[in-house]
């Protein structure tokens, strides 16, 4: 999962070596934290918040066959 | 593996369309479902690809939705890798196929309404591609007209009586 988040938003930034996602385990879900270079916010969010949408929902399909609960927090 | 699987060789293909093959193998290659990608259909720009892999029915093949995202997502990456106009259209678990058929059942149910009633009709929200989808259909039928109605994400397709 890690990977997939990981691959998707490296190739939408500029500044890819920037990128850090953090993988936060809570009890009944996990978080992945995604930082990526403060000028490369835009990138990854898109108009009105389209590819920070679309990565959440990809990421939920891929998780859909560990019945897990997951979010993608884009942290600013 | 018969050509069913192996689709389009990819080495035919201009090498815009290549790097967006490569760029989904790449996606595939992260989805932990031995996923990968098949070349269906050129046509100009577009390029039809099919994921295959294991579960792809309950991951992406059953909501429009995820399929919608990754192609969202897929076609902004290789934008990124290339210049010339590459148009990535996905499906997964023949959702595509499935969604024309009930596209086009809901088409006909709700012209036949519209003239039944000689009042017009309106549809749920629907994508660009899926709205485009019943206009063709009804197009054929002399009796009603359609349009849409709305801003994106809720433009919707209005039935009306000719």
């Amino acid at each position: 999962m890690q990977q997939l988040i990981e691959y998707l938003v490296k190739e939408l930034v500029d500044e890819p070596e920037q990128v850090v996602i953090t993988e936060v385990p809570q009890e009944d879900a996990t978080t992945y934290e995604v930082r990526v270079a403060p000028n490369d916010l835009g990138k990854v969010i898109g108009k009105q918040g389209r590819i920070a949408n679309a990565l959440r929902t990809v990421a939920k399909a891929a998780a859909m066959k560990h019945k897990r609960k997951i979010y993608v927090e884009i942290i600013a | 593996m018969d050509s069913e699987e192996k689709g389009i060789d990819i080495t035919t293909l201009k090498p815009e369309h290549q790097i967006a093959v490569e760029v989904l193998t790449r996606i595939c290659d992260c989805m932990e479902q031995n996923a990968y990608p098949v070349v269906r259909d050129v046509q100009g720009a577009y390029l039809n690809i099919e994921i295959m892999g294991d579960d792809m029915r309950s991951t992406y093949g059953r909501f429009g939705a995820s399929l919608d995202a990754l192609q969202l997502i897929s076609n902004t990456i290789v934008a990124r890798r290339t210049r010339g106009d590459v148009r990535v259209i996905l499906d997964a678990g023949g959702y595509r196929e499935r969604r024309i058929e009930t596209l086009t059942e809901r088409a006909l149910e709700m012209a036949k309404a519209v003239k039944e009633h000689n009042q017009e009709a309106e549809m749920e929200p629907l994508p660009p591609h899926e709205r485009r989808i019943i206009h063709t259909i009804l197009m054929e039928d002399p009796d009603i007209r359609t349009y849409s109605e709305g801003e994106e994400p809720n433009r919707r397709i209005v039935v009306s009586p000719r």
